[in-house]
């Protein structure tokens, strides 16, 4: 990175952390978030049950609102500003600079709204109990690592929404626009993958190829990882969930479409509708004269 | 006045937004000095200014900026600019001299706003986010500045403030583009004008010149001659078709 990239980088991932940071409906999110946590967690038996179990508790909730906040961090924070943009394009910034910078601002602070699930984990670090449940006969198993790395697979699961909901924002042009597209996006990606997969079986196809199928959509992969890596741990010899290499690969590539798409829209969209305008303007005069 | 090499040079530019066209074939130099661009509402000069600036292209024409190299050629203050509400004037003009590798205090001192600094941009007026927009738009000493209305609803020592700075970098060798209704404030500060109707150029030169060859003596006097009596005479059907080479501003 050159020196002017690297200072452009900085400048913009400075503003959008102290953006985040200084926005009170980021925090209202995450309070949402610890509150909802907390509730899985007491009706589920609170953390004396454990690790593995509590990680089942929170499992598809966890596969909603992960997606809905890194949609909230996301949705509009390419397009805050429309006219915003419009100056920040005078200076000798590169829009993948840019976008990269409020995209990793993002991410970091969609690490740290992930803070309510450490305190779960915490609470259930301090309470649990190795005889309670039915997963207190794998209690050799039931370690906080586990904890640990499905608070990492958490985060997988919110990076690919986080840069999708870019894009919606980049595309749409107004912020009902942005929020319509992002609730899609949510939609889509919390129920349409599923959906889907059970569709495709339906319509007949094998089951063989259920698991490639299944980590597809952001929600199948995190579930795939976290019965492979977390859960399936405790239960041996149970494995081929998913394919780890697949499913990772499949979060990684949903999120570089996002920040290539927010960066190409950004670079090239004006043009394209520039082209296209003009493509208009002759097919009329032809069909005018 | 005397003629200097024009820092932008607009060669027939036509632009139409869903097939209708906005702008039709003008054409214009852009020098250093004030530059106010006039006209009715819906005449197509925030158009103008965005084609300028780069923000928007040409279905047809072309846009050339021909002024000295620099790392930002044009500054831009938009029409609705707006900045992040929990920053402060010093830390949003920091962001953006940031860009530059710039430190920002110059530019909010020379604009008036040093003893703002510190306050959020909640907390400053609509004139005192203006001149903010401003001293934005003037990092990096840009040879362009496009100002798109900076002056609409503020009050009129405000707006007096807001040419006057324009002028101030006008004469530093900067040409000012400002899109305005305050036509009293054209005749104080302007050294050209380029009225707009109806997406063509109707009139445009140095404003002795445009006084002379219409027979007024103040701005507004020449906005009625030129804008408000053509719009009588014109069909209001009328779609702009024709290229319109701008004289007076052009020694093309």
């Amino acid at each position: 990175m050159t020196a002017s990239r690297s200072r452009v980088f900085g400048a913009v991932l400075r503003r959008e952390l102290a953006t985040v940071v200084r926005t009170p409906g980021y925090w209202l999110t995450v309070f949402g978030l610890l509150v909802v946590l907390g509730g899985v967690l007491a009706v589920g038996g609170g953390g004396e049950t454990g690790f593995i179990p509590t990680i089942v508790d929170l499992l598809m909730p966890t596969e909603v609102v992960v997606p809905v906040v890194a949609v909230v961090l996301g949705y509009r924070a390419l397009l805050a500003d429309v006219e915003e943009l419009a100056m920040i394009r005078t200076y000798p910034v590169s829009m993948a600079t840019y976008v990269c910078g409020v995209f990793v601002a993002r991410v970091a602070a969609l690490v740290g709204s992930m803070v309510p699930f450490a305190l779960i984990g915490g609470v259930v670090w301090l309470t649990a109990s190795p005889d309670t449940t039915i997963y207190a006969t794998h209690t050799g198993v039931d370690s906080p690592l586990l904890f640990v790395r499905f608070l990492v697979l958490v985060v997988l699961l919110g990076i690919p929404y986080l840069s999708m909901s870019m894009v919606a924002g980049v595309v749409a042009s107004s912020r009902r626009g942005a929020i319509a597209l992002a609730a899609l996006l949510l939609v889509g990606g919390v129920l349409g993958g599923d959906l889907a997969v059970v569709g495709s079986l339906g319509g007949g196809a094998g089951s063989g190829s259920l698991p490639a199928r299944v980590a597809i959509p952001p929600n199948g992969a995190f579930r795939g990882l976290v019965f492979e890596h977390v859960v399936g741990v405790a239960l041996p010899p149970d494995s081929g969930f998913v394919s780890s290499r697949a499913a990772i690969g499949i979060l990684i590539g949903w999120t570089v479409v996002g920040v290539g798409s927010a960066v190409c829209t950004l670079t090239v969209g004006g043009a394209v509708g520039d082209r296209l305008e003009r493509l208009r303007v002759r097919i009329e005069s032809v069909r005018d004269r | 006045m005397t003629e200097t090499r024009p820092l932008i040079r607009v060669d027939g530019i036509t632009r139409t937004y869903g097939g209708v066209p906005v702008l039709a074939g003008i054409s214009a130099d852009i020098h250093p000095g004030v530059t106010a661009v006039v006209g009715p509402n819906g005449s197509g000069k925030s158009t103008l200014l965005r084609l300028l600036v780069g923000e928007t292209s040409p279905i047809d024409g072309t846009v050339q900026y021909e002024g000295p190299n620099a790392p930002k050629r044009i500054g831009y203050l938009p029409q609705r600019a707006s900045f992040r509400e929990s920053f402060t004037a010093r830390e949003t003009l920091a962001f953006y001299a940031r860009l530059l590798g710039k430190r920002p205090d110059g530019h909010l001192e020379r604009v008036g706003l040093s003893d703002a600094a510190d306050r959020s941009i909640g907390d400053l007026s609509g004139g005192m986010r203006r001149l903010l927009g401003i001293a934005q738009a003037t990092i990096g000493d840009p040879p362009v500045l496009v100002l798109d209305e900076p002056t609409s609803g503020l009050d009129p020592t405000m707006r007096d403030r807001i040419f006057r700075l324009a002028e101030e970098y006008a004469t530093a060798g900067t040409a000012v583009v400002v899109s305005t209704h305050d036509l009293d404030l054209v005749d104080r500060y302007a050294d050209r004008v380029l009225c707009l109707r109806h997406g063509s150029v109707a009139a445009s030169g140095s404003l002795s010149d445009l006084y002379a060859a219409h027979g007024v003596e103040t701005a507004t006097d020449l906005y009625r001659s030129i804008v408000h009596d053509s719009s009588i005479e014109t069909d209001p059907s009328e779609e702009p078709t024709g290229s319109v080479h701008v004289t007076g501003v052009s020694d093309r």
